[in-house]
């Protein structure tokens, strides 16, 4: 087992040491993954489907804890946080879910302004820029409406709209442009990458989509049977996200 | 631009139909028994005051001049205001409904009957009418009507606990009615309390939201539970006095304070109750994620 080194670590936006997940008596989804990503890091998660994508985001964006192991956020374990300091912590973190999870009964600039409003925001002070967050996904004309009345890449849309209204420290995405055309696809990973270079933000992406990957040139971890590896990018493509400070135990073993 | 806020929890009509009969049905209860157990105290207290203070001494082989003396003798008692010799049409009429209108057998010796009122600061004089007639040598028995009205309150007494019991049983039975419900709620709704979480929503957050949904169908069913119990107890008080029941048993009905307070405290109670199960089933269920 590789140690891993402490400098690289302690100013990780995202660490897991050594995480398993299971569920139940079923096998382990997740055995003994070890990641460290920086501040600013950008990122894909690949793998099969059912490989444990869904599993391993859920536990960065705290929806559960792991079976064993830590998982460490902005320099501080998630296991010793109590709950309103988890829900702190949630706050810095932009979620898209693959299923989007729009709420039905809302409008469209309803949902995209949820968190904000989670967070006791008042309407009149987001107002204006939930607008022009909307309008410039290609929601403007459309934000008055329900998901129901809205086609799959427009529910996508305002699924990302919301993950990253508050501008968040980590944007973890699900499978985000699965349901757009590629040009709307290629428009939506702009976005991801402008927060990443305006903001900071660490953005962690979950896709199959190989040619998105290869736009953004960025490293890419692959998870295959509850492991998690950094696959080892084309050549000459690299050079511009090097050093981005990962160590992958399952690559040792 | 829309105005005003959409609630995060989205109206689920029919099933919050459902629960808003049940809430209002056992509300409508729970206010019967509070307005009968109120309304029985009050006959209770009527009833029982008609007796007290008030001694009926019987003489039993008495001529007429003899209860006269005595009625005079019990009439210079202290601690009675009115003594008052009733005649043999009065006894007639009191023994009527027993032995019918003819009258008893002319052989059978019919007691005097003396009807005294004891002034309200006398306590029970009872012992000292006693004494006095017994010292004066008549051979008399008093009665102070007190196993009658002790009977009167111990059975009301009971009435008003079992009222008591039946508001305490609806009251849970409601309490628990709504923790299912909000339970039910939850689950159906878990869709939602998941993205509100992790969108970094607190616990108490999304337990108020369901505090605030149940706060106000309580409050609602409440209201209406309690105004169709008043209007039932109005109506039945109604229908018993039109259909010529003497109304000497029949509790009064007037809109008096104690029945606008189970009127008000009624929804309250139903709202509160709703609110406190759904926050505490909320945050239970929350803890169990993480």
């Amino acid at each position: 087992m590789t140690q891993l080194r402490p400098d690289i670590f302690d100013e990780a936006a995202v660490r897991l040491d050594a995480v398993t997940l299971r569920y139940d008596a079923s096998g382990e989804i997740l055995s003994g993954i070890d990641l460290a990503l920086k501040p600013g890091s950008f990122s894909f998660l690949t793998g099969a489907s059912g490989a444990g994508k869904s599993s391993l985001l859920k536990l960065l964006y705290l929806a559960r804890p792991p079976s064993t192991g830590e998982v460490s956020l902005f320099g501080r374990p998630t296991s010793r946080l109590t709950r309103d300091q988890l829900s702190a912590m949630r706050r810095r973190i932009g979620v898209v879910f693959q299923e989007f999870r729009l709420l039905g009964h809302l409008t469209a600039y309803e949902n995209a302004a949820l968190p904000l409003r989670v967070m006791g925001r008042k309407e009149a002070q987001y107002r204006t820029d939930v607008e022009e967050l909307l309008a410039w996904v290609g929601l403007g004309e459309r934000m008055h409406k329900r998901p129901e009345t809205l086609s799959g890449g427009e529910q996508q849309r305002v699924a990302i709209a919301r993950a990253v209204v508050t501008q968040p420290d980590l944007l973890i995405a699900d499978e985000p442009t699965g349901n757009v055309d590629p040009e709307m696809g290629a428009r939506l990973m702009r976005l991801f990458i402008e927060l990443n270079k305006r903001l900071g933000t660490t953005v962690i992406i979950a896709s199959h989509d190989l040619g998105l990957i290869r736009q953004v040139e960025a490293p890419v971890y692959h998870l295959a049977n509850g492991l998690l590896a950094r696959t080892t990018p084309e050549p000459g493509k690299t050079a511009r996200r090097r050093g981005d400070g990962i160590e992958i135990k399952a690559e040792e073993e | 631009m829309k105005r005003g806020e959409t609630s995060l929890l989205p109206l689920e009509d029919a099933r919050e139909a459902a629960l808003f009969f049940v809430v209002g049905a056992l509300c409508f209860l729970a206010a019967l028994a509070a307005l009968t157990a109120k309304s029985t105290y009050g006959a209770a207290r009527a009833w029982t005051a008609e007796v007290e203070g008030e001694y009926t001494v019987s003489l039993s082989d008495a001529a007429p001049q003899d209860a006269q003396a005595a009625t005079l003798l019990v009439q210079s008692i202290e601690g009675v205001s009115g003594a008052r010799l009733l005649s043999e049409a009065e006894i007639s009429a009191l023994l009527e409904p027993t032995f019918g209108s003819r009258g008893l057998p002319a052989d059978l010796p019919v007691p005097r009957l003396i009807a005294i009122t004891a002034a309200p600061e006398a306590g029970d004089i009872g012992r000292a009418l006693t004494a006095a007639l017994e010292t004066a040598g008549y051979t008399a028995a008093v009665d102070s009507h007190s196993a009658w009205a002790g009977d009167v309150r111990r059975m009301l007494g009971t009435a008003r606990m079992v009222a008591f019991a039946i508001v305490a049983l609806l009251a849970s039975t409601a309490i628990a009615v709504i923790a299912f419900a909000t339970h039910a709620a939850l689950l159906a709704r878990r869709d939602i309390v998941d993205v509100l979480h992790i969108a970094g929503a607190r616990d108490r957050f999304i337990a108020r939201l369901f505090e605030r949904r149940f706060w106000l169908l309580g409050l609602r069913a409440g209201t209406v539970g309690a105004l169709v119990a008043l209007a039932s107890v109005a109506l039945l008080i109604a229908i018993a006095r039109s259909s010529g029941n003497r109304s000497g048993l029949l509790p009064e009905l007037t809109l008096d304070f104690p029945d606008l307070a189970i009127l008000v405290i009624t929804p309250i109670l139903a709202g509160l109750a709703s609110r406190i199960a759904a926050g505490v089933t909320v945050m239970r269920a929350l803890k169990s994620v993480m």
